[in-house]
């Protein structure tokens, strides 16, 4: 197996009362195309975020190829978040450039690795029109040229293919499989269990911040011991998702009660409640 | 390097909305020429509408000396003449409220010769141009039969009335009393204008752009990933500083030019000349204004920070003008002379003060001394704060 290129210590991330991640310890090694692999809430985004450095672990520690602290190294990374993150006035390319000179790329660099996949992804015609009109597809494959444009040893993807035509979900999955042939790194979120089968080598199912299974697909059926991924899936989170954690942050006293007044009460509320 | 590339991106964003450039660029450029040109055209416009209008007096009076009657023939009332009806004083309204109220006249002239006094009253309504005007014209007619018959009893009483009636008068030309140079008089003039504009200037113009490269960013998800780039938090932040700053001390500085060339080519001489001030006052003045910018954007970019939506950044940074605007109104009425130094050490207060002493070219060190200390403290606090707010964990959560 190849070396661990990024690392999840015993990372707990709280927020306030809420444990969003508990306990979560992962070895990504070189060359792996990883899904995470959750239902809405699980905590993908969370542990995504500590991967990017976005967010610091409230214990243990995320480390990149050895023992740099991930938010020192993040010029190792690529990331493509869930929402793309395009800045409408600019185009596409101004997009890209933007983030390479962040990491140092010379203009020159950014421009000849951003028409190699460009190619692949059918977007050079593109590259110099403003992103406010682009659909769902370009954005998304925008957002896969920016992150891919300093050569990134791990390449983040949050829920890549949400929202996107059949085509264009195809191209994205086929340009992570292609960048996993080359030796790339990736780690791809998403809550289709099909999709990882279809594109990662390795699956982490994670529940209610927890993970409840890593290994090769074929691991996961052995271990559960059921016929297909969706069994094996139910079989590892039984118990009953929680929602989006990081984004429920209690309101503070005054808050609940002032928004109290101006809420109607649901047609037999106090069961509801 | 990347501070730049984060400040260089944020302006080109900027102009590439042509609303924002009209809001904050071209309306400070051309608020004050258009004011000088329109103001004047106006109070014209108006002067002459007042001119054209007809004005309705109701004249009540039993007897009125015959030169009064003539005067007021002559003049551009309208007259209905009444006898004037029983009352308790001339300035009882009774039936004349209601004629006043509903319009049919405009004002009522009451006169009563009392021996040698002509009493008289003029009722109107305060709240009607129209009326007000009609009070003014007859009061023009009054006075001018009032100075005739003055004269008149003088000379009867075989007096010289130009002596009798102005026994103390200024010799040679008034306008050469005053020591100030009209440079001088046109700083002190500004003093009361300019600090006020400046400030409110800063921070209204920086709320736009402040809460769009903050709560916007958040709002609209590109902060996740820019926040995954290998830049730190207080680049990002020294960078949206530098946008904001750039573009707010543009929109000033064209607001300033804009009054100058008002003022040096739009208005007269004898309303408002350029005012004179030292290098060195011009200076500090540029290093009051960096300061007090420093300060406003570093607090603007943290509130809006703070906020996890547009709308909510909105309703913080709108309201939050009142802290500059109260201030601002309060050092107009404080006397510059022989002031107390402590004043030069209150937030905004202290700005606005150095602001108004150097516009009248007064350069009292130890007053400059403490504003540019204090200033520059407060500058670092308000970054301080925007540090603390731009490396919170939650900034890339967003309600909406």
């Amino acid at each position: 197996m190849n070396p661990s290129l990024l690392s999840v210590r015993s990372a707990t991330k709280r927020f306030g009362d809420v444990i969003a991640l508990e306990s979560i310890d992962l070895d990504i090694h070189e060359g792996e195309i990883v899904g995470l692999v959750g239902s809405n809430g699980a905590g993908k985004t969370t542990l995504l975020r500590l991967l990017s450095g976005v967010y610091r672990p409230t214990t243990g520690r995320v480390v990149l190829s050895g023992d740099a602290d991930v938010e020192r190294a993040r010029s190792k990374l690529g990331v493509v978040p869930e929402n793309t993150g395009l800045y409408s006035r600019l185009t596409a390319w101004e997009n890209i450039r933007y983030h390479s000179r962040i990491h140092g790329i010379s203009d020159d660099e950014a421009w000849n690795r951003t028409m190699y996949f460009a190619k692949h992804l059918d977007m050079v015609e593109v590259l110099g029109r403003h992103t406010k009109g682009f659909s769902r597809g370009m954005r998304q494959k925008t957002a896969l040229l920016r992150a891919l444009v300093h050569a990134p040893s791990v390449l983040l993807l949050d829920e890549p293919t949400a929202g996107l035509d059949v085509t264009s979900a195809r191209v994205v999955r086929e340009l992570v499989r292609q960048l996993g042939e080359e030796g790339g790194t990736v780690i791809y979120s998403t809550h289709q269990l099909s999709e990882a089968q279809r594109v990662c080598n390795r699956i982490v199912i994670i529940h209610n911040g927890e993970v409840r299974a890593d290994g090769t697909p074929d691991s996961l059926l052995e271990a559960t011991r059921t016929s297909n991924l969706e069994e094996a899936y139910v079989a590892l989170t039984k118990d009953v998702a929680r929602t989006r954690q990081e984004d429920a942050k209690p309101l503070s006293r005054w808050s609940s009660w002032w928004r109290g007044i101006f809420t109607p009460k649901t047609p037999g509320g106090d069961e509801s409640e | 390097m990347r501070v730049r590339t984060i400040a260089k991106k944020e302006l080109v964003e900027f102009v590439r909305d042509w609303r924002t450039i009209l809001a904050i660029l071209i309306i400070p450029l051309l608020m004050f020429p258009l004011l000088f040109i329109l103001f004047p055209l106006l109070l014209a416009s108006e002067a002459a509408e007042l001119e054209a209008i007809e004005v309705d007096v109701v004249v009540q009076s039993e007897s009125m000396p015959d030169e009064l009657t003539a005067l007021l023939e002559n003049s551009s009332l309208r007259l209905i003449f009444e006898p004037l009806p029983e009352l308790e004083s001339l300035s009882s309204p009774q039936d004349g409220q209601e004629r006043l109220r509903n319009g049919s006249v405009d004002a009522i002239l009451r006169l009563q010769m009392n021996e040698t006094i002509l009493e008289y009253a003029v009722l109107y309504l305060s709240t009607s141009e129209q009326s007000l005007e009609a009070r003014s014209r007859t009061f023009d007619v009054l006075g001018a039969w009032e100075q005739n018959e003055t004269v008149r009893r003088i000379d009867a009483a075989g007096l010289d009335a130009n002596q009798t009636l102005d026994p103390l008068r200024w010799d040679g030309d008034i306008g050469q009393s005053d020591v100030a140079t009209q440079g001088e008089q046109a700083g002190m003039a500004l003093s009361l204008f300019i600090p006020l504009v400046l400030s409110v200037w800063t921070f209204s113009s920086a709320i736009q752009p402040s809460i769009d490269m903050t709560a916007g960013e958040r709002e609209r998800g590109t902060l996740e990933a820019l926040l995954g780039l290998p830049c730190t938090r207080m680049e990002l932040l020294m960078g949206k500083w530098l946008a904001v700053a750039t573009i707010t001390g543009t929109g000033v500085l064209l607001q300033v030019a804009g009054l100058l060339f008002a003022i040096g080519y739009l208005a007269t001489s004898d309303f408002i000349s350029t005012p004179s001030v030292s290098y060195t006052a011009l200076i500090f003045l540029c290093l009051a204004v960096l300061l007090f910018a420093v300060m406003v954007v570093a607090f603007e970019l943290a509130l809006a920070m703070r906020s996890h939506s547009v709308k909510e950044a909105g309703s913080i940074l709108g309201p939050a003008v009142l802290i500059i605007l109260f201030p601002a109104l309060f050092t107009q009425v404080i006397n510059l002379d022989g002031i107390e130094t402590f004043w030069f050490a209150i937030p905004v207060v202290n700005v606005l003060l150095a602001l108004r002493e150097l516009l009248m070219n007064r350069i009292v060190y130890t007053h400059v001394l403490v504003w540019l200390l204090s200033s520059t403290l407060y500058a670092l606090a308000a970054a301080y704060y925007a540090a603390r707010q731009f490396k919170r964990e939650d900034i890339v959560t967003s309600l909406s």
